[in-house]
């Protein structure tokens, strides 16, 4: 296996989990915190097909499998996400997640 | 009802038939230690000459008791409620009667007793009634606990070291079905036997009002007559004596137990009837007169004759039924219980002043009315065991003399309420005879009081009665075995009447000098001995004493604990209830912190600590 160093990977990996993180925490944008979600449900995406390389054929293959699956789930999580985007908007008129307290007890 | 008759005239047809269906409720596996067997919880029935004696009784005073409330209740509102409850004893008393083993009679022996509680306080605006249904209950409660505590002796002997067959196997089953009964228990058996025959002679005296639970049944007489006759009378009072009787046959009782049973039956007898001698109450006279009774019953069955007891109870249930009816009648017809009230209603009601006469000559043991060979057989039997043990002399001699009270205090009743020109007191209604159908109920059990003594001489009723004797050794005795005997009971009997009429008849009104020494006698009587006050006092002290000490530790104690726990609970809660803001990006917030304080125990914290496990 050439290419990419172990040690550069887990940076990258490391760097869009962080990004991911902190754009979840700090957004108040329900656009922008999905996005952020994403980026860093990409980070694991990304480890799963880096290290199933170096993995024997059968559990490579089921590494680059949980990859796929995982791409699958991120699109289903957009596409809830985004319903509950569409709802808020009609209920509250605004997508920002800081106004909607409702279940504040 | 009619099920009842038939069972009853078929058991007499072909005596010995005995009928015994059951099957297994609960079966709880053993453990070879303790129940290798395993615990059968069954339920079923059995018919057999005991029974079947009850059965008839409890049909036929019921059916005659509900065709009586018709009149005399008809102007009651509770009138639903009232049949329902009475509905539900008498389903109650059948399935006690019928009951194959002790746990499904103690079932049943509470729902009568609970049916007994609801009906003594059927008038519940009267807060003597309320309180009479609450006595009622928790004096019997006394008993039924004493009956619990026997049956798991009798079950924790009987499941372990009894004999084999279908004691071994199930402690609670007393009867598989074949006759004649043998009596597993004799003589001088265990401690624990002992104890456990006591216990159930506490059940007993709770339900049959024997001293010194007696309190409560004269009390009971808040309830609608017609309860008091069927249930304080004639059959759920009667329980206590059964149960005895059924005890003593299916599983017998140690002579220690006898003589105890000999004991409160016969003083019973003469310390109730004493009571009954100076109340004015006509109710009350024939509910002492009822516990009098019942300790006839007992010191029948604690001398050996069961049989005998429940012969007595079976002719007194008709006459006792019949005097409570012939009361009520009168209390129907003129609003007053009170003796010194009424007078002269012999002219105005005939068929209730007859009736009334012949419960009382039967309950006065008059030949050859019931009662006379009933408890003249008691006497009998009991003399005939004089010889077993000498204690038995004074509770013979104290039977015998109540002979005299009772004689005595039923015709005192008699004479005050029916002899004499008119009613004592002039603001009272103008008397007259209900309507026929409590008219009818009185004759139909005028001719039981006449002729249920005589049932004796049938060669089947003798037969019944034998074969739930048992092989105990001693035969039933049979009518006037003694002549000498009966001579001095009738005797007794027939002086009780004569000093009866002397004092009261035709109108009189004995009034006691009041410097009479028998005054302070009087006043004990009047007040029941003062076991009710005592009662009272006991309860109000001690009980309450207690319950107070209770009390306190339930509030600072228990209560305390939960409620200081309530508090550090209570201020965590609120000041976590600020985190929940309801801010999306805060709980993603505490997800993220969550997950980060997993790694640090993971990663940091559980390696640290497992290399200083290895390590020390």
């Amino acid at each position: 296996m050439t290419g990419l160093p172990v040690a550069d990977l887990l940076v990258l990996s490391g760097a869009l989990l962080a990004v991911g993180i902190f754009g979840l925490l700090t957004r108040r944008n329900f656009i922008l915190i999905l996005i952020a979600v994403e980026v860093a449900m990409n980070a694991t995406i990304l480890n799963f097909v880096y290290f199933a390389a170096f993995a024997p054929t059968a559990a490579g293959l089921s590494g680059q499998a949980i990859a796929v699956v995982l791409i699958g789930f991120a699109a289903t999580e957009v596409a809830v996400g985004l319903a509950i985007v569409l709802a808020l908007n009609r209920i509250k008129g605004t997508i920002n997640v800081a106004q909607a307290t409702e279940l504040r007890e | 009802m009619v099920l009842g008759l038939l069972i009853a005239v078929g058991e007499m047809l072909s005596p010995g038939t005995y009928v015994n269906s059951q099957f297994t409720w609960l079966h709880l596996a053993g453990s070879p230690g303790t129940f290798p067997n395993g615990v059968s919880l069954v339920v079923g029935t059995l018919v057999d000459p005991l029974s079947a004696l009850l059965l008839l009784v409890v049909t036929v005073v019921g059916f005659l008791v509900m065709l009586y409330s018709i009149g005399y209740m008809h102007q009651d509102r509770g009138l639903p409620r009232y049949y329902a409850e009475l509905s539900l004893f008498l389903a109650a008393m059948t399935g006690l009667v019928l009951s194959n083993n002790l746990l499904e009679f103690f079932l049943f022996w509470e729902l009568v007793g609970v049916c007994s509680y609801f009906l003594i306080g059927f008038y519940y605006e009267k807060p003597s009634a309320a309180s009479a249904a609450k006595e009622a209950f928790l004096v019997t409660r006394i008993g039924d606990v004493l009956f619990l505590l026997g049956i798991f002796i009798y079950f924790y002997h009987f499941s372990t070291v009894g004999p084999s067959g279908g004691w071994a196997a199930n402690g609670f089953v007393f009867a598989n079905g074949t006759a004649p009964y043998l009596p597993v228990v004799s003589g001088s058996g265990s401690t624990l036997l002992t104890v456990a025959g006591l216990m159930i002679l506490g059940g007993a005296a709770g339900k049959s009002a024997q001293f010194p639970l007696h309190v409560w049944l004269p009390d009971a007489m808040e309830g609608p007559t017609t309860v008091s006759a069927l249930i304080h009378a004639a059959t759920m009072v009667a329980a206590g004596v059964y149960l005895l009787a059924i005890t003593s046959v299916f599983i017998g009782f140690t002579s220690t137990d006898q003589l105890a049973i000999v004991a409160i039956g016969g003083f019973t007898a003469f310390f109730a009837a004493t009571m009954a001698v100076v109340h004015p109450d006509i109710k009350r006279v024939i509910a002492y007169s009822t516990i009098s009774q019942l300790g006839y019953m007992v010191l029948a069955v604690g001398a050996g004759f069961a049989m005998v007891g429940l012969y007595h109870l079976f002719t007194h249930a008709f006459f006792k039924a019949l005097l409570f009816l012939a009361a009520g009648s009168v209390i129907h017809a003129i609003g007053t219980q009170d003796l010194f009230k009424m007078g002269g209603l012999r002219k105005s009601m005939r068929v209730t002043s007859a009736a009334f006469l012949i419960g009382g000559l039967a309950l006065a043991g008059i030949p050859p009315f019931a009662g006379f060979w009933s408890k003249d057989d008691i006497l009998g039997a009991v003399y005939s065991q004089l010889g077993s043990h000498p204690l038995y002399w004074p509770f013979f001699l104290l039977a015998f003399a109540a002979v005299f009270l009772t004689a005595y205090y039923i015709f005192r009743a008699w004479f005050l309420a029916f002899s004499g020109d008119h009613t004592r007191d002039p603001t009272l209604p103008h008397a007259h005879e209900g309507p026929w159908v409590m008219q009818v109920p009185l004759v139909i059990l005028s001719a039981f009081a006449v002729v249920a003594g005589l049932f004796i001489f049938l060669p089947n009723f003798q037969a019944l009665l034998l074969n739930g004797a048992g092989a105990t050794g001693i035969p039933p005795v049979y009518g006037p075995t003694d002549l000498a005997l009966s001579g001095i009971s009738v005797g007794l009997g027939v002086a009780g009447i004569g000093l009866a009429y002397w004092l009261w008849g035709n109108g009189r009104v004995y009034a006691l000098p009041e410097d009479s020494p028998l005054q302070s006698v009087r006043k004990v009587l009047l007040h029941r001995y003062y076991f009710k006050v005592a009662y009272d006092w006991v309860g109000l002290r001690l009980v309450y004493g207690i319950s107070r000490g209770a009390d306190f530790v339930d509030r600072y104690v228990i209560d305390g604990t939960v409620r200081g726990l309530e508090r550090v609970f209570g201020s965590v809660s609120n000041g976590l209830r600020r985190a929940q803001t309801g801010a999306v990006s805060d709980y993603a917030g505490y997800v993220i912190a969550g997950l980060l304080g997993v790694f640090v125990l993971l990663l940091i914290v559980a390696p640290y600590l497992l290399s200083k496990m290895g390590g020390g």
